[in-house]
């Protein structure tokens, strides 16, 4: 089993094919491998997370040593990581049985883009972090596209322009590193920049590229805008998908080049990389929130809550410290769990009645009341409403705020709970304290797998919130190591 | 001492929102549940009174919430004193609630009820918070417990106000957590501990001000301090027992609780002087007092009039509260702590009598207006009565439970030589007299014929100097009223003359009455008023028991606090808590 970390990511990839072949034999099985695929990657990730948090697990792939081979690494970050892709995989798998789209060629894509997000967890080598970077991009274009109608596909093709122009922008980023130093490892270039010098020009240039190509993927404004099309144009059980995944593991990707590849020595050396990264966070907080106001559609309000929300968590990297790591963490968790469920209750109700417009969620309570009671709980546990996972991760990043003394980024930071109720309670008071329109709803159309899983996921934002301390306290030495 | 009992507080009132969602087609049932979950948190909560005032403190711990703060539940004193008065009126109130309820035929019941079980329960887990994070935790859940009951009415106007006291009440709770993220930065810990916590005596003066200022601030917004009491009588659009639970004893209490906690066991009353807050707040809960009084001079709406009370009423708590702090360590700070805490449960008593009246009335006949309510204590004698006893202890009249806090108040305040505050009391207490004497007067003395407009609430601001408005008229002149004119046989200003006019105002400055009609004038004159109330008599005929009961109930227990507070626990548990705090006994 010492090749657990290796097999985590071929896995997928491995059942991707498989669905793919079985479609050629018989229609719609695309699901059944996928949960099988899915149910594995569960039990393989949560065997490599028990390992992994006592000890970091080095792989090397192939027998080619660093730091010219490719190394495999699982800190309890990304375990963390790959077990949240796991797991929420499998839950959306859950939703979408009846729901989502059921050809093969689908769930082969969805089955790839798991193993490509797996495999930017736990890559040691910045150009491979490229390659899944890729893999997970190309695949979740595919995957919005999925949709009926020429929507989804512009939304695609929007998504791949801008997300291809920020990929290339992390490619570059990695080139001028590997002129300055000539390796490719993470650590190894750690080790190198030091000695070529934070503040090398070339070495600089090669920060700011990684981490605007990477402000692209997490959708920090004002490069968000390929976001709120995209999710609002692709399938619901799509939309879910990638928010909960496909950000946050390019925020991952981002504290991993920023603490693990520059250190924290490099941020020390040039406040301006701190400021930037603190710039756009306060951007999107505030941007975030002020534009998700103003949307009519549903789908458009949570894409910019996204916005709004990562804003917290790239705050907590421009912090460099400890409580704020945790935080960006949990945040990290919570949200992905908060908004994939919140796009999959949405999707919930979109079937039952056809709703997609605020407006059409007037007196929601009365017709559907397992769908409204659920958005009520993951919208109140967005705002930040202890003892949700919303409030914690806002609670340590907040410290975390407090103890580097950056006090606009403590303001805006709790500001951002007022934001975010600004557009929840739009909603929130057309759902309860409305009466219905008239339109029809459908129950019958709901299935069971739609019906728990969404219930799952909110009373996991709750539990999360409850249980938030012993994981931060696991994820102790990790953070420790990280910022060493 | 570790102990189920306060977690088992919280836990019954929030586990009865399930029953009561699943009864929702079983209206007896479900009030069942209600009432269960009502009698079964008294149990509670009573049961721990003897022990904490013994000294033992019950303490339930959860777990950990964060790094450094633990979930920690306690019962200690001054968390029995707010966890008493709010059980014993939930259960006072769920009687009512079904009264009002039921005689208005409402809408959505089984929400209303559920919301109401949730707010109780998140008030009694802020009375036994352990320390500030968890108090923020119930703050925050009591925000989203009570909204749904200020937005009961689904009308324009509820929803409207739903959202003002949601961004005011969020915004608190955020102030709320900046101060404690402060206060744990600062210190590492934000436990509540008698007297303060050690570590904030000797940091930063700038930072301790800013983390006590933004605690107050958010604290203030739900204990209704100006300029952030706004929400307050917006929210009077809610059902009135949830204006009188809530907005006058729960949420509002729940502010002042916050309040109490941070100055007695966050900051210390003895830290708050040295970081030099104890006069500021003085001063901003004493221009409160005033300035919500001479508001509610000109409400004429009942609940709006009672609202502003509310206002100006709970800042005699902070006042005491800041004084307490100002003058510590000495007996005027103990005296001023003992006025301020008492009329937690005094205020408490008196203003949910007077909601429940102002509900009572508003189930019976309709009448939400002062002016329309002249005469109306033929139609609702005991509970205008009621009504009249609570207002009389607001002014703090003697034998009644208002007198007792105001007295301690008024002796801290002099002993303590800020003869300012005092001043601020007692010119309250004339203002309490001028805005709930009319009300009185009106139902009793006046009747729906033979009624004066009341110039406070009608007059113009600033008063008429050359009135074109006919009622101004010099001695010996006319009123021009259609109905004298109609008549002929009404001279107004022949007082000597005909000996028929009776009514004493006309004697004053010859401004004239509309109707300067003498009792034997009474229904003669065809007015437009149509009939007059319905006499009923003293034995509970005009109303039902459900509610009159909880009317009666309240009112009483303004007399028994009046007239043995100590007896009645609550003064007793207060000296208890002032001693602990401060080390003199009152």
């Amino acid at each position: 089993m010492s090749d657990l970390a290796a097999l985590i990511v071929a896995f997928p990839m491995l059942f991707s094919v498989v669905a793919l072949l079985a479609g050629l034999v018989r229609q719609e099985t695309g699901w059944p491998v996928a949960v099988v695929g899915m149910a594995v990657q569960v039990l393989v990730a949560a065997a490599l997370a028990n390992r992994a948090f006592e000890e970091t697990i080095r792989y090397v792939v192939g027998g080619f040593s660093a730091p010219y081979g490719i190394e495999l690494v699982v800190d309890g970050l990304s375990a963390t990581m790959v077990l949240l892709v796991a797991v929420i995989s499998l839950a959306v798998l859950a939703y979408s049985r009846v729901a989502g789209p059921r050809t093969n060629a689908f769930y082969a894509v969805y089955l790839l883009l798991v193993g490509g997000l797996t495999g930017m967890s736990i890559t040691g080598d910045v150009f491979n972090m490229y390659v899944f970077l890729e893999i997970t991009g190309l695949a979740a274009y595919a995957l919005v596209a999925s949709g009926d109608g020429g929507r989804s596909a512009l939304a695609a093709l929007k998504y791949l322009i801008v997300g291809t122009i920020g990929a290339s922008l992390f490619l570059l980023g990695i080139g001028y590193a590997y002129i300055a130093t000539g390796t490719l490892n993470m650590v190894d270039l750690s080790q190198q920049l030091a000695e070529v010098g934070y503040t090398d020009p070339l070495v600089q240039a090669s920060f700011a590229l990684l981490v605007v190509g990477l402000f692209v993927k997490v959708a920090v404004f004002p490069l968000h805008a390929w976001q709120p099309d995209a999710y609002a144009g692709a399938p619901d059980s799509v939309s879910a998908f990638i928010s909960a995944l496909v950000s946050t593991v390019a925020a991952y990707a981002l504290i991993r080049i920023v603490y693990t590849v520059f250190t924290v020595e490099f941020l020390q050396a040039n406040p301006v990389a701190q400021t930037l990264l603190a710039a756009g966070a306060v951007v999107s907080i505030v941007f975030g929130s002020v534009l998700a106001v103003s949307q009519n559609e549903i789908k458009r309000t949570l894409a910019y809550s996204s916005v709004s929300q990562f804003g917290i968590v790239v705050g907590a990297v421009a912090l460099a410290n400890e409580t704020a790591m945790i935080g960006a963490t949990i945040h990290l968790v919570g949200h992905a769990v908060m908004k994939g469920g919140l796009f999959l209750t949405v999707g919930l109700i979109a079937t039952a009645s056809g709703a997609r417009a605020v407006d059409d969620y007037e007196g929601l309570i009365q017709q559907l009341p397992l769908g409204a009671g659920v958005f009520g709980v993951l919208a109140l546990s967005m705002v930040g409403v202890p003892p949700a996972v919303g409030f914690v991760g806002k609670w340590y990043v907040v410290l975390g705020a407090v103890e580097a003394e950056a006090w606009p980024l403590v303001v805006v930071i709790l500001a951002s709970t007022m934001l975010t109720l600004a557009y929840f309670a739009r909603v929130l008071e057309r759902i309860f304290f409305r009466d219905p329109d008239g339109g029809r709803v459908d129950v019958s159309r709901l299935s069971i797998g739609m019906q728990v899983t969404v219930v799952v996921a909110a009373l996991a934002a709750v539990a999360l919130g409850m249980l938030a301390f012993e994981y931060g306290q696991m994820l102790q030495p990790t953070v420790a190591e990280l910022l060493a | 001492m570790e102990s189920l009992r306060p977690l088992a507080a919280v836990l019954v009132t929030a586990a009865a929102t399930v029953p009561i969602l699943a009864s929702r087609g079983r209206p007896d049932l479900r009030e069942g549940w209600t009432l269960l979950a009502a009698v079964a948190n008294l149990a509670i909560v009573g049961s721990m009174v003897p022990g904490v005032l013994d000294g033992t403190v019950y303490e339930s711990t959860v777990g950990t919430l964060v790094p450094g703060v633990e979930f920690t539940l306690q019962a200690d004193l001054l968390g029995v004193l707010f966890g008493l008065v709010a059980s014993l009126l939930w259960l006072v109130t769920s009687f009512y609630s079904i009264g009002y309820m039921r005689g208005l035929d409402e809408t959505d019941q089984t929400r209303y009820f559920a919301a109401f079980a949730g707010s109780v329960a998140s008030a009694v887990g802020i009375a036994f918070a352990g320390n500030l994070l968890v108090l923020f935790v119930f703050y925050e859940l009591l925000t989203v417990a009570t909204y749904p009951l200020v937005s009961h009415d689904e009308t324009d106007e509820a929803r409207a106000a739903g959202r003002k006291y949601l961004t005011y009440t969020f915004g608190g709770g955020v102030a709320v957590l900046a101060g404690a993220v402060m206060v744990y930065w600062l210190t590492g810990t934000t436990a509540f501990t008698p007297g303060g916590i050690a570590g904030l005596s000797g940091v930063d003066l700038t930072l301790a001000r800013v983390a006590f200022g933004l605690l107050i601030t958010g604290f203030g917004v739900k204990a209704a301090l100006m300029p952030l009491h706004s929400w307050l009588p917006d929210a009077m659009v809610a059902p009135t027992p949830v204006s009188g639970l809530l907005h006058a004893v729960a949420v509002v209490k729940s502010g002042i609780f916050g309040i109490a906690r941070v100055v007695l066991d966050v900051f210390g009353p003895e830290t708050v002087a040295e970081i030099g807050m104890g006069i500021p707040l003085a001063a901003l809960a004493a221009f409160t007092l005033t300035v919500a009084s001479v508001i509610a001079l000109r409400q004429d709406n009942l609940k709006r009039r009672l609202a502003f009370s509310t206002v100006s009423q709970l800042s005699y708590i902070v006042l005491g509260l800041a004084v307490g702090a100002a003058a510590a360590p000495s007996q005027a700070s103990a005296y001023a702590l003992v006025g301020g805490l008492l009329h937690i449960p005094a205020h408490a008593f008196m203003k949910l009598t007077l909601f429940f009246c102002a509900g009572a009335i508003h189930v019976e006949t309709h009448t939400d207006d002062i002016s329309d309510m002249a005469g109306i204590g033929k139609r609702m004698p005991l509970t205008m009565t009621a009504f009249g006893i609570a207002a009389a202890g607001m002014a703090g009249i003697p034998v009644i439970a208002g007198f007792v806090s105001k007295y301690f108040l008024l002796i801290g305040t002099v002993s303590a030589g800020y003869l300012v505050f005092t001043g601020a009391l007692l010119l309250s207490g004339i203002l309490n007299i001028a805005y709930f004497w009319p009300v009185v007067y009106t139902a009793f003395f006046e009747s729906k014929d033979e009624n004066d407009e009341k110039p406070l609430i009608e007059g113009v601001l600033g008063g008429r100097l050359f009135g074109h408005d006919a009622a101004l008229a010099t001695d010996g002149g006319h009123a021009d009223d259609g109905d004298d004119a109609a008549n002929g046989d009404h001279v107004d200003g022949d007082d000597a003359a005909n000996g028929e006019h009776v009514d004493g105002d006309d004697a004053v400055d010859g401004e004239y009455d509309e109707h300067g009609y003498a009792d034997d004038h009474e229904g003669d004159h065809g007015h437009p008023h149509g009939g007059d109330w319905d006499v009923r008599g003293w034995g509970g005929q005009e109303s039902t028991w459900f509610m009159l009961g909880p009317i009666l109930f309240a009112a009483g227990g303004s007399i028994v606090l009046g007239v043995i507070p100590d007896t009645a626990v609550f003064l007793e548990i207060v000296r208890e808590i002032v001693f602990a705090v401060t080390g003199v006994r009152v």
